[in-house]
């Protein structure tokens, strides 16, 4: 209980402070933040656009665990957590591209640009889609357990592809390139700690919801046992 | 008070999220209570 | 290991005298390519198209071919009833080596014929290094029979059979797709082979992680 409070009231500061705080060319107050050419306050999408993302990553990883430990015990249990982490995944990665997209028609011009980082969630909502269309097309808990366990791991074997791929097709247009590119890192040390206590803010929200989801489905898988 | 916030549109976008957030957070709160409670109900 | 390799030529001589008896998947595929090439070259009509976008095409024709075809391998022996015949006969894995050399058989068949037309009929499509063209329909080939016999092992279990398996498809053939239609660009482009040395490596390592993959899950699968 603590701990969801302390969450609820963290990311409300972290949205607060994502805001609010000035962004200057020249940030000498504790509380400034740096002015990135071509971004100006767009440059805020970094606090809650890419914890997003990472969230994004981090469910489908959740899945393929629990899909792998389904391989192996059998327990429908982990089925139940890794489908739940699979279908929050696919909001989270709806929500990133979303955001990502609207930003990107200001910044980059275009809605889409085929970008590194834009083919790889695209790919991974295809995954998503592919998954949870697998699985209505199963019948027989069991039956619908491995098979949908099996493609995701199919599946994420062939992601990592695409880090080596998409450089030789595309070149990145993400702002961590364009900002290695100038030389120096211009993310400074407020920027960095807002952004990572997001990053850690959305991690505990997406386990909140997904301990609530698997809930939900234990108490759904009870039910039908008990009424049989 | 009223002349600071139509100057700064990113405040006003910044409580509208806020509210935004409060509320799905309070959701959540009282989805959890309930969850609980079901739970409870099932062990009897 | 010498009985093993027997069984698997087994069931791909099986599965190659069934279908050049019924020619059920052959006759099929081959009139989609001829049809997919005739509405292409509609399409283009006297239009001059850039070899470099054409090579995009063929790797289309290719991709949806594949998806009309070798689905049949493990959704014919489940219409069948046969299944349960050969959960008796051969242990799993010797049975996804069989359907995936067979697969190969008739994707390859398939893809010389299809590259063939290609070559005659679309005349803004010419290569320019032959070595790396013929290098990248092999490997692609390789990695498609790989992926899809997979892919069609789960479909086989699942109750709408066929619009389920291009869309589980797409996202685990994509990384070959994109870099089998960057291969063949640089072969119409007469580029070195040295230069799309990085491209095979992508496709080698795809099959061979793809392959282990499978061998490694297909029992999960077969066993349901």
């Amino acid at each position: 209980m603590a701990f969801k409070l302390i969450l609820g009231a963290w990311l409300s500061i972290i949205l607060i402070v994502g805001f609010s705080f000035p962004i200057t060319t020249n940030p000498t107050n504790w509380y400034d933040l740096p002015f990135v050419p071509g971004l100006e306050d767009k440059a805020r999408i970094l606090f809650f656009h890419v914890p997003m993302a990472w969230v994004t990553t981090l469910a489908f990883i959740i899945s393929l665990i629990y899909g792998i430990k389904y391989l192996t015990k059998k327990n429908l249990d982990y089925d139940i957590i890794s489908s739940s982490s699979a279908g929050l995944g696919m909001m989270f990665c709806v929500l990133a591209t979303v955001t990502g997209s609207l930003w990107a028609k200001f910044t980059w011009g275009s809605f889409w640009n085929w970008d590194p980082r834009e083919t790889s969630i695209f790919v991974l909502l295809l995954i998503y889609g592919a998954y949870f269309a697998l699985r209505s097309a199963i019948d027989g808990d069991e039956k619908k357990a491995t098979l949908s366990a099996v493609y995701a791991i199919i599946a994420g074997i062939t992601v990592p592809f695409f880090i080596f791929i998409m450089p030789r097709i595309v070149e990145g247009l993400h702002p961590n390139e364009a900002i290695v590119s100038q030389g120096k890192i211009s993310m400074n040390k407020t920027m960095l700690v807002i952004f990572l206590s997001s990053l850690a803010a959305f991690t505990g929200l997406f386990f909140w919801i997904l301990n609530l989801k698997v809930r939900a489905a234990r108490l759904e898988s009870k039910y039908y046992l008990k009424g049989e | 008070m009223f002349e600071f916030f139509s100057q700064n549109a990113l405040y006003i976008v910044m409580s509208i999220v806020l509210i935004g957030w409060v509320g799905i957070f309070w959701y959540l709160l009282r989805l959890d209570k309930k969850m609980n409670k079901i739970e409870k109900m099932f062990k009897e | 290991m010498v009985e093993s390799i027997k069984i698997i030529l087994t069931i791909f001589k099986k599965d190659l005298y069934s279908e050049l008896r019924t020619r059920y998947a052959l006759n099929a595929l081959l009139m989609f390519v001829i049809t997919t090439l005739s509405i292409i070259l509609f399409s283009i009509g006297n239009e001059s198209v850039s070899p470099e976008l054409l090579s995009g095409v063929l790797w289309i024709i290719i991709f949806f071919s594949t998806m009309s075809g070798l689905s049949r391998t493990f959704v014919s022996e489940e219409e069948r009833g046969t299944v349960m015949t050969l959960h008796l006969i051969a242990k799993p894995l010797k049975i996804y080596f069989g359907k995936l050399l067979f697969n190969l058989a008739l994707l390859l068949g398939l893809n010389i014929f299809t590259v063939a037309l290609y070559l005659l009929f679309v005349t803004s499509f010419s290569v320019g290094n032959y070595a790396i063209f013929i290098t990248t329909i092999i490997l692609g080939t390789l990695g498609l029979a790989s992926g899809s016999t997979i892919i069609a092992a789960i479909i086989a279990k699942a109750n709408t059979k066929g619009t389920l398996y291009p869309v589980l498809s797409f996202p685990i053939l994509l990384p070959l797709l994109l870099t089998v239609i960057n291969a063949t660009k640089l072969s119409v482009e007469n580029a070195l082979f040295a230069e799309a040395l990085g491209e095979f490596q992508i496709l080698f390592s795809y099959l061979i992680v793809l392959t282990v993959i499978s061998f490694l899950l297909f029992e999960f699968i077969w066993k349901e």
